[in-house]
């Protein structure tokens, strides 16, 4: 669906893996679905993934089709780069306003050809690479990004009007504006995922100062065969690393912190991190600090045996400091619970954060639905039906209920567009809006 | 052996102010970030699982808690605000009272009003001390109407009997507090080999420790604060107890003069009232770790010697001005808070952590000491 029109049945907030199945499955069911997203590109946090556990399967070759599906599915409009900025109630649904983010460029018109990309002169950490790579000042996110037309940055532009002079179709307009568009949805999904702890939430940690000492998404990133280095090498001098820690809990099951809950997924992609580097590098030496290993899910605890078999080193015992010595090496300190309380002080190469998951979006201003104490939005029924909130026609799926993995998000949003689609059914949606359209 | 699991201990515990081992789920975070924590000699969290699997004896025989200097970083740090330095403090004071073979300590640490009325009829005895006696104090005064004009101490207290009591009290807090110190001993090395000879050579360590108290220095967070406050409490105090034991025949002057160990005085009284006005304020504010619960014996432990410093001062200023029944009636008041603060706050109360906290560090030396003797490994334990 190319045309932005005035009514939906369903609008989606968030095109990460939940949003995109929720909005797939609804548009199944012949609801007009409209999903916005805030970055430049949908695919959220999964499609900047190296491998998905327990499987291994390719993140980004399980999640592009889901990607495309959407995107060229008739009764689905996504409107990327793009915000909701209100939500009322107006009956019987809702009337929600969208701000289409000013892009410089005409998406309409931009052919995806990135002339402009080569030719721009601004270089600029990127964020897909979590600032390990860089990218130009006007750019397309990746190569799998969708819709696939370029995004000037206008923080880091310089004006130079090189990008306009070269693209073959005329699409960049410095003196795009941001537009406010409203329309009427008759039920809304939340599904605005995650980010990670903050890397300065810890002073024990480096408070994020120190180079070496990486955040899992980071981590993914330098594993992909599409990221920034092709290969796990480390930050702050290129070296491939020999010894490498996780430390579990980083961002999670902490009160000092602000975050006493279990983020359900470290565990589970540190482990597999740790077998894909032993995978990669062969003769590293991985060593897995942690509180309990949580590994809850389908074939999950058969990995962490198989992790185990194949050699990397699994420590009980939480990390208490990371300190830099010489070289840019980290110097860990932990007692050891599983030799009996002692304590060891150990130097490492490279150190991953197994970082906790916090809400993205609490939907402040925009939405009046209830929190839970751990920040996510809160499930008025968690045991019978998790995906309804506090507001009727609302509903929550994926990590804006709380951190989970892949496919307890992918289930949950298949449940949220099931409850979108009975309460349509159930207030009559289409019959009453073409009522009112008639008189 | 065997050993007892005691599964009330939580209940014994808690008015000592250790409440929250029951959080802990045994990460291990606040033993690894502790400074003071050594390879062999791993705390609070070892101490903390005691507690929860109500290990009494193995509590008992530990010297752990005495080995922290509450720097607070293992409470800043805890994933679960399980409180560990907290739990150590709270420690610290259950040994206090198990040491104590009088049952005085475990009275006045779990019974507030106890402990309030304790104080009180310590110093309601000096009170009739001054009052009933008619060779001493006002009974005394009453004799000599030439002491109302001008300050005339002889006439009050005559110097010799103070002196004497001084002494005996000495005597007597001294065989307490050794007396507790050696059950401490005894608990402590109770089946562990070691020499005669390991004693010994580790003896310089306990006056070093006392004196010094430079294992502070190995904490990671900057406590030099507490160390410097430390310091001048313990040098304050020692020059006050020596002034008043050993030089009282030149330190308790007859009339208004000024003598030479009045300026003695002076150091140890600014020392004390600062210290305890210092750590008062902090206690007050709530900021750092280590003041932000307080049991009552804290409280009573400052309050008392802050007054105690601040009736000797005005003493001293009454009677160099010569205001006779400023100075006397001062006096009197000035041993009714010394009075609780000597016979109960030492030997049983928060006072006797200058005695057992260096015997901590030595006894850790000992039991190094005598390993290494027998496996000759060389020592782990530094400074």
């Amino acid at each position: 669906m190319d045309e932005f029109k005035k009514r939906y049945d369903g609008l989606v907030i968030g095109g990460g893996i939940a949003g995109m199945q929720a909005a797939l499955d609804l548009a199944e069911q012949d609801y007009e679905v409209l999903l916005i997203e805030k970055d430049p590109s949908i695919g959220g946090v999964m499609i900047g993934l190296n491998k998905v556990f327990p499987t291994l399967d390719c993140s980004s070759c399980i999640c592009t089709p889901r990607m495309a599906e959407s995107v060229h599915h008739k009764n689905i409009k996504i409107q990327a780069y793009s915000e909701v900025t209100s939500i009322r109630r107006h009956d019987p649904g809702f009337k929600v306003t969208v701000r289409k983010k000013p892009r410089y460029v005409i998406e309409d018109k931009c052919i995806g050809c990135s002339q402009c990309e080569l030719e721009c002169p601004v270089d600029v950490p990127h964020e897909f690479d979590h600032g390990l790579g860089a990218r130009r000042a006007i750019y397309i996110p990746h190569g799998n990004a969708i819709p696939q037309v370029a995004t000037l940055d206008v923080d880091h532009c310089t004006f130079c009007g090189r990008c306009a002079k070269v693209c073959p179709t005329q699409c960049v307009d410095y003196t795009q504006e941001a537009e406010d568009v409203e329309v009427d949805v008759g039920a809304v999904i939340v599904t605005t995922g995650l980010n990670i702890t903050p890397m300065d939430a810890k002073k024990e940690y480096g408070g994020g100062h120190l180079i070496n000492v990486m955040n899992p998404l980071a981590m993914e990133a330098i594993q992909a065969s599409n990221g920034p280095f092709g290969r796990p090498l480390r930050p702050s001098d290129g070296k491939v690393p020999r010894t490498i820690a996780y430390v579990q809990c980083a961002g999670s099951r902490d009160h000092t912190i602000g975050i006493p809950y279990c983020s359900r997924v470290c565990c589970m992609y540190a482990l597999k991190q740790a077998l894909l580097l032993r995978h990669y590098l062969h003769d590293v030496e991985i060593t897995l600090y942690h509180m309990d290993i949580r590994a809850f899910g389908k074939g999950y605890e058969q990995f962490y045996r198989r992790v185990m078999n194949e050699g990397v080193n699994i420590v009980k015992g939480k990390v208490a400091k990371i300190t830099e010595v010489e070289n840019q090496d980290l110097l860990l300190r932990v007692e050891r619970l599983d030799e009996g309380g002692r304590l060891e002080e150990r130097r490492y190469d490279l150190v991953v954060l197994s970082q906790g998951l916090v809400p993205a979006w609490q939907g402040k201003g925009v939405l009046d639905i209830e929190l839970g104490d751990d920040g996510f939005f809160k499930s008025i029924s968690p045991k019978i039906s998790p995906v309804l909130t506090s507001a009727e026609g609302i509903f929550v799926a994926g990590v804006a209920a709380g951190p989970k993995d892949i496919p307890d998000a992918i289930v949950e949003a298949g449940a949220a567009a099931m409850e979108a689609a009975i309460h349509l059914e159930g207030i009559g949606y289409r019959e009453q809006v073409l009522t009112a359209s008639q008189s | 052996m065997g050993y007892r699991l005691e599964t009330h201990l939580d209940k014994d515990l808690a008015p000592f102010g250790g409440e929250t081992f029951n959080k802990c789920f045994n990460c291990g975070n606040c033993t690894a970030v502790c400074g003071l924590s050594k390879e062999d000699t791993t705390f609070p969290r070892r101490y903390i699982r005691y507690m929860q699997l109500g290990l009494k004896d193995k509590m008992m025989e530990s010297i752990d808690p005495w080995l922290c200097y509450y720097c607070g970083d293992c409470s800043d740090t805890c994933p679960r605000e399980a409180e560990p330095g907290e739990l150590m403090m709270s420690s610290r004071r259950w040994l206090t009272s198990l040491y104590d073979w009088t049952g005085l300590s475990r009275l006045m640490y779990r019974n507030n009003y106890m402990h309030v009325l304790l104080m009180t009829v310590m110093a309601l005895l000096v009170f009739l001390a001054f009052i009933v006696p008619s060779n001493f104090g006002f009974g005394l005064l009453a004799q000599h109407p030439e002491a109302m004009e001008t300050v005339m101490l002889e006439k009050f207290t005559p110097v010799e009997t103070v002196h004497l009591a001084d002494w005996l009290l000495a005597a007597l807090v001294s065989f307490f507090l050794l007396s507790n110190a050696g059950r401490m001993v005894y608990k402590v090395m109770k089946g562990q080999k070691a020499s005669l000879s390991a004693f010994l050579t580790q003896l310089p360590r306990l006056i070093i420790h006392g004196v010094s108290q430079k294992r502070w220095k190995e904490c990671d967070k900057d406590v030099w604060k507490n160390w410097i406050r430390h310091i001048f409490l313990v040098t304050g105090y020692a020059t006050m107890f020596l002034l008043v034991v050993v030089f009282l025949q030149d330190f308790q002057v007859n009339d208004s003069s000024v003598h030479f160990t009045s300026y003695f005085g002076y150091y140890a009284t600014a020392a004390l009232l600062f210290v305890t006005m210092w750590m008062m304020i902090d206690r007050l504010r709530m900021r750092e770790q280590s003041a932000k619960k307080s049991h009552a014996t804290d409280w009573s432990f400052l309050i008392l010697l802050f007054l105690v410093a601040l009736t000797g001062i005005l003493m001293h200023l009454f009677r160099i001005n010569n205001w006779p029944m400023g100075t006397y009636t001062m006096y009197m008041l000035h041993l009714m808070a010394d009075a609780p603060l000597i016979l109960l706050v030492v030997p049983f109360g928060k006072w006797s952590h200058l005695i057992y906290r260096p015997i901590a560090v030595y006894l850790q030396a000992v039991k190094e000491k005598a390993r290494e003797q027998r496996v000759g490994a060389p020592s782990l334990v530094t400074g």
